[in-house]
């Protein structure tokens, strides 16, 4: 029993679109372009997109509004999608479309410019180049702690460059791949947590972090590299210090006295206060394997 | 209360049966207007049934006609199906002066009509029965794939679209060049 749905007035058109469930519209819009447009109109949103990266596969975790599915799981193949709603899988088909395609398509149909978050997962082989090329821009970047990849510097940075916030689950880390490279990339924030293998810090590296919020578990570094950091700061050399928060929880207990050997201060609400000649302030809270330290 | 007959013609209706009133019947008489369409069947419809129609509404207060008057100069509406017009008259009067109800299970099933249904009432502008209507449209395919709905609205592949778009573009240049061949020949 065919209906020509496009022969409708538009704003008939429109309204029975906006009765449709959130992947209803997203099959209508795989149709044509006309449709994608279409779509477009109704101006749906959505909750969330999560991309997790699979050794040469990604999977999407979609949350929608206004529908009775929570979450749709699908799997992105080349020119296929298979999703599962729960009750069975489905296979829709969008002739011409690649592996490239598909997230920017649900994107720009819900009117988003990046997904939520890409999670790397237990890849061993994936080029991220090809991560990179299917999603052009994620909230979040996070590498689980059970992904084998040895990121070189190049595909690291490129991955990282689409991300506005990290958070790193490994120590991934080397003598080539120094973290001031990671810690320098001008995100909003950055987590890194090994609680086994700590992330080595030094005075460089705090001085040329420029996210804005920083928490690094567990950091190794010393007294002395910290207490050069205070006292550099003090002096302003680092006028354009973009960090707001910095967090260091450490690998060996710290020496609170070592760490402020020589630097003028005031304590405040138990908190270190320091006062430089601009008028900048650093609150400084040293606990026996943390620092914490936040700028004004 | 609604009532069809079979017209003979729309110039001159034959007198339309009515139905039976319900028991309660209103105290002050009701007013009756009278529609039909590509029929030519006569549908007596009451002016608080006909209050759903924004369309046939605003024509009643427009014409003032007396129930005579309406009586000799059924609405035409030449561009709806007899059997549309019906299920339209038919919701109306079970509707009339009530307030609707967010679902409607009166809705019509037939839903091979659907699509003329929704033409019919978007030209009468019953707005609450397009409602029903466009969710009925939606629900049709629900959980359908994308092969699945193409199939179901007739939708056009992107092939087709630009088809169909070079020979309208084609058409349109043609018929630009017969009128300027014409509006030459006009000034000669």
């Amino acid at each position: 029993m065919p209906i020509r749905i496009l022969s409708l007035p538009v704003a008939d058109l429109q309204y029975a679109l906006n009765c449709m469930d959130t992947w209803d519209l997203v099959a209508f819009s795989l149709c044509s372009k006309r449709t994608k447009n279409l779509v477009k109109f109704t101006v749906r949103k959505i909750k969330k997109i999560e991309a997790n990266v699979y050794d040469c596969r990604i999977c999407l975790t979609v949350q929608a509004f206004q529908t009775i599915q929570n979450f749709v799981f699908i799997g992105i193949h080349d020119s296929c999608i298979t999703l599962d709603f729960g009750k069975g899988t489905e296979l829709w088909r969008k002739q011409g479309f690649t592996q490239r395609n598909w997230i920017p398509h649900f994107l720009d149909i819900f009117h988003e410019s990046k997904i939520h978050s890409l999670v790397i997962m237990n890849v061993r082989l994936w080029d991220m180049d090809t991560v990179k090329q299917c999603i052009p821009k994620c909230q979040t970047l996070r590498i689980r702690e059970n992904c084998y990849i040895k990121f070189e510097n190049i595909e690291f940075l490129q991955l990282c460059s689409i991300a506005e916030n990290a958070e790193i689950e490994k120590n991934i880390f080397t003598n080539e791949n120094h973290i001031s490279k990671f810690l320098n990339l001008n995100l909003r924030s950055v987590h890194l947590s090994d609680w086994d293998n700590p992330f080595k810090l030094e005075l460089n590296d705090l001085l040329t972090a420029n996210s804005i919020n920083i928490t690094i578990q567990t950091a190794n570094i010393r007294e002395n590299e910290l207490n050069r950091y205070l006292k550099l700061w003090m002096k302003g050399n680092n006028i354009f210090n973009r960090p707001s928060y910095m967090k260091l929880s450490l690998i060996h207990e710290i020496d609170r006295d070592e760490v402020l050997r020589g630097i003028k201060y005031q304590i405040v609400d138990n908190e270190c206060s320091l006062n430089r000649a601009d008028g900048k302030k650093l609150s400084i809270s040293i606990q026996r394997n943390s620092v914490d330290f936040e700028f004004q | 209360m609604s009532s069809t007959e079979q017209g003979t013609s729309s110039a001159a209706p034959a007198e339309p049966t009515t139905a039976p009133e319900s028991a309660a019947a209103p105290e002050v008489p009701e007013s009756f207007y009278y529609v039909h369409g590509k029929d030519k069947v006569v549908h007596k419809v009451s002016a608080g049934a006909l209050q759903h129609s924004a369309l046939i509404h605003g024509m009643i207060s427009n014409l003032g006609y007396t129930e005579e008057q309406a009586k000799a100069n059924p609405f035409p509406f030449e561009n709806i199906d007899g059997d549309i017009l019906q299920m339209v008259v038919d919701w109306c009067n079970q509707h009339k002066g009530k307030p609707t109800p967010p679902e409607d299970t009166n809705l019509p099933k037939q839903k091979e009509k659907l699509f003329d249904l929704v033409l019919a009432v978007n030209y009468l502008e019953i707005k609450e029965l397009l409602t029903y209507c466009c969710k009925q449209v939606a629900m049709m395919v629900k959980g359908k794939s994308p092969e699945e709905i193409r199939e179901i609205w007739m939708i056009p592949t992107d092939a087709e679209d630009e088809a169909a778009e070079k020979e309208a573009k084609k058409r349109a240049g043609k018929e630009a060049a017969g009128e300027t061949a014409a509006a030459a020949g006009d000034a000669k």
